[in-house]
């Protein structure tokens, strides 16, 4: 009796590394019938609620199209905003099933038994706006002033590093939230406000007051933003990256949300194969086969998402950049579905 | 009944072990073995010039072979304790999965279907392949547009074919494909004359010129028109030993992009101020202990093997006989694919 309490004793003691709910998320997204997103909530392009309250943004349009996929609707979402110190914390005790939180993909904090990155859906890089009225022209010039920052991010740090190399001094206010920092910044609190470029552009387009102030024309890091996943569960990890995959593939070969039912007929290869036509892919993913078309049909292909959130078809109009297919001179490059 | 003591011994332990959170697949980890063994085995093509081949005197070179070399230079703090194990383009996934070989590194295509399978897991793309273009070194074609109306010899029925129409229609241009059933009469028909281009995967275009001799006679186009993305593979459910060589792969790219250089990388890790520089040689520690290797891991890879750049040009690049460019395995920022991620 006494072995058998020892033996109970010591299995107890077992899943200290992984949450209960590694490993199954994917079913655990089926059984409950929608998918929980942790999400910015206050970063305009990549995931905020429009006046009708209803979720929009580069993010937003990552965590349908993972409920297209997984369930078939891509309405089937729940959002969580949540902040930059809380973030990782809420997707390792379960909480969510996935951060869409237009956060940077690093080492640090996708090696050992951290999080893991799905892919990048952003490539992105730290900016600074300044008021116009300081006659600034580069970061250089922010020697001795203070810029405002949001703690728990690699602004910091990259802040302090570039400053530091140059042998330049910087005063820095932090703050928990986004939006506190941008409240400080228009208050006049502090000279600077320092984010990725896309989040700066679009703080200051909604404040109104795109005349007053500019962005300085130095990118100080690397930011390439993506979703991640927990650690331990390899098929929900492929199931968040290949929906990004599939986006890009379905911009490349030129399937919109328009046009996809028309695709079904196609004669390409990569086509019947990207729609489930050519079954296979649906299969080892654990998906039905019409996962893809699913998406391209219910949220559209990168290119549509991005000209929607933050390109042309937005306030913020950024050019596709970094963020263009790799066929037109950006990074954007799925490997193949097949 | 009272369990022997030694049972009882060998279970406190093992809860004391799951206690600190140390599982068996940690154990397990293909890093902890090759660090034990003090060598790395590596899975690789062994015939495929640019990318693993032995030279005239039995050494082995190659893409594929510097990642391994700057695998063991991570791991092992020298890039020389590698056994090479060439592997048939059919056995190689068993191979890995039954643990003849540490890794893979054997210019194999990452897809869906084998990103998806459990049991393997590709680490990193260190070379952006797809179907290229060959001409005669004397043609007047510059770039694939050049080709329009011209006869180009392919395979029939492949997705090459598929490509190459695709291309030309998207543009607008007219183009005469001439099929063949059979690869070795498509490269007699090119070398002939019959037609003005050939068109396969970049590294079979490579391989066959080689092997035939004829590389000095052709050039190869600068358009890339499709997505064969090669790279390494380790084992599912290893995620130590897959972040190990996804970082390798990652920090040559850094080095390069930071202009780290084999001959330059011991001074700057001395006198450099630059954070980036301090995080990847290891003058700031972190990532070495995220990894599980000595903080000057990437030291010794870029000190050893160099930078991405440095292992390109040498192997299929400017100092090699195959002279091609970067395409797509520039850095992106020269409008290539290759994007370091940061490194902290």
């Amino acid at each position: 009796m006494r072995l058998i309490a020892i033996v109970l004793a010591a299995c107890v003691l077992l899943p200290v590394t992984q949450p209960a709910s590694a490993q199954a998320t994917l079913d655990a997204v089926r059984k409950r019938g929608s998918l929980s997103c942790g999400v910015n909530g206050a970063a305009p392009g990549f995931s905020m609620q429009n006046a009708a309250k209803q979720w929009e943004g580069l993010d937003v349009d990552l965590c349908r199209a993972i409920a297209a996929a997984t369930l078939g609707d891509a309405t089937k979402v729940t959002y969580t905003p949540l902040t930059a110190e809380r973030r990782f914390a809420a997707l390792e005790t379960g909480s969510i099933d996935v951060l869409a939180r237009n956060t940077t993909v690093s080492l640090q904090r996708s090696a050992g038994v951290h999080a893991r990155f799905a892919a990048i859906n952003y490539y992105d890089g730290q900016a600074f706006v300044v008021p116009k009225q300081l006659k600034l022209t580069r970061v250089s010039g922010l020697a001795d002033k203070t810029v405002c920052v949001t703690k728990g991010t690699t602004h910091e740090f990259n802040m302090a590093a570039w400053f530091t190399l140059r042998g330049f001094t910087i005063y820095t206010l932090n703050f928990d939230t986004q939006e506190q920092m941008y409240a400080a910044f228009f208050a006049g609190r502090c000279q600077a406000v320092t984010q990725d470029s896309t989040a700066l552009a679009a703080a200051i387009v909604q404040s109104g007051k795109v005349d007053d102030y500019m962005m300085l024309p130095d990118i100080i890091s690397k930011e390439p933003l993506g979703p991640y996943v927990r650690n331990g569960d390899s098929p929900w990890l492929d199931v968040v990256r290949w929906t990004h995959y599939a986006m890009l593939e379905a911009e490349e070969r030129e399937i919109t949300r328009n046009n996809v039912d028309g695709k079904l007929e196609a004669k390409d290869v990569n086509v019947q194969l990207l729609l489930g036509v050519r079954p296979g892919n649906g299969k080892i993913l654990g998906l039905d086969e019409k996962w893809a078309y699913n998406i391209v049909k219910q949220v559209g292909n990168y290119g549509e998402i991005f000209e929607r959130n933050v390109g042309g078809g937005s306030a913020l109009k950024f050019g596709r950049g970094v963020n263009a297919l790799w066929t037109r001179g950006g990074a954007m490059y799925a490997p193949p579905l097949r | 009944m009272r369990a022997p003591p030694r049972l009882l011994a060998s279970l406190a332990l093992a809860a004391g072990l799951l206690a600190l959170g140390v599982t068996s697949a940690s154990a397990d980890s293909t890093l902890d073995t090759v660090k034990k063994r003090g060598r790395l085995v590596c899975g690789v093509n062994g015939a495929l010039p640019g990318f693993s081949l032995r030279n005239a005197v039995g050494e082995w070179e190659g893409l594929d072979v510097d990642l391994c070399r700057a695998v063991a230079a991570a791991v092992l703090g020298v890039a020389t304790r590698v056994d090479f194990v060439p592997l048939p383009s059919d056995k190689r996934f068993d191979a890995l999965r039954a643990g003849t070989v540490d890794m893979m590194a054997r210019n194999t295509t990452v897809t869906l279907q084998r990103d998806a399978a459990s049991d393997i897991q590709f680490a990193a793309v260190n070379y952006y392949d797809g179907q290229a273009i060959v001409v005669p070194k004397d043609s007047a074609a510059r770039e694939l547009a050049d080709l329009r109306n011209g006869s180009i010899c392919l395979t029939r029925g492949s997705t090459h074919e598929l490509n190459l129409q695709n291309w030309f229609r998207v543009r607008r241009l007219s183009v005469r494909p001439l099929a063949f059933a059979d690869e070795g009469a498509m490269y007699d028909a090119f070398l002939n004359g019959e037609c003005v281009a050939v068109t396969q995967d970049a590294t079979a275009l490579i391989s066959t010129f080689v092997r035939r001799n004829k590389a000095a006679g052709v050039r190869m186009l600068p358009e890339v028109i499709s997505r064969e993305p090669l790279g390494p593979y380790v084992r599912g459910g290893d995620k130590a030993w897959l972040d190990v060589v996804r970082w390798t792969h990652n920090a040559m790219v850094e080095a390069e992009a930071l202009e780290l250089t084999q001959s330059n990388v011991d001074r700057e890790r001395r006198e450099s101020h630059d954070i980036l520089v301090r995080n990847l040689l290891g003058r700031a520690p972190g990532n070495g202990r995220a990894l599980g290797l000595d903080e000057s891991w990437a030291f010794n890879v870029i000190v050893q093997v160099g930078n991405y750049g440095e292992s390109f040009e040498r192997n299929l690049g400017s100092r090699s006989p195959l002279g091609l460019r970067r395409g797509a395995n520039a850095l992106w920022r020269d409008g290539g694919q290759m994007y370091p991620l940061p490194m902290r």
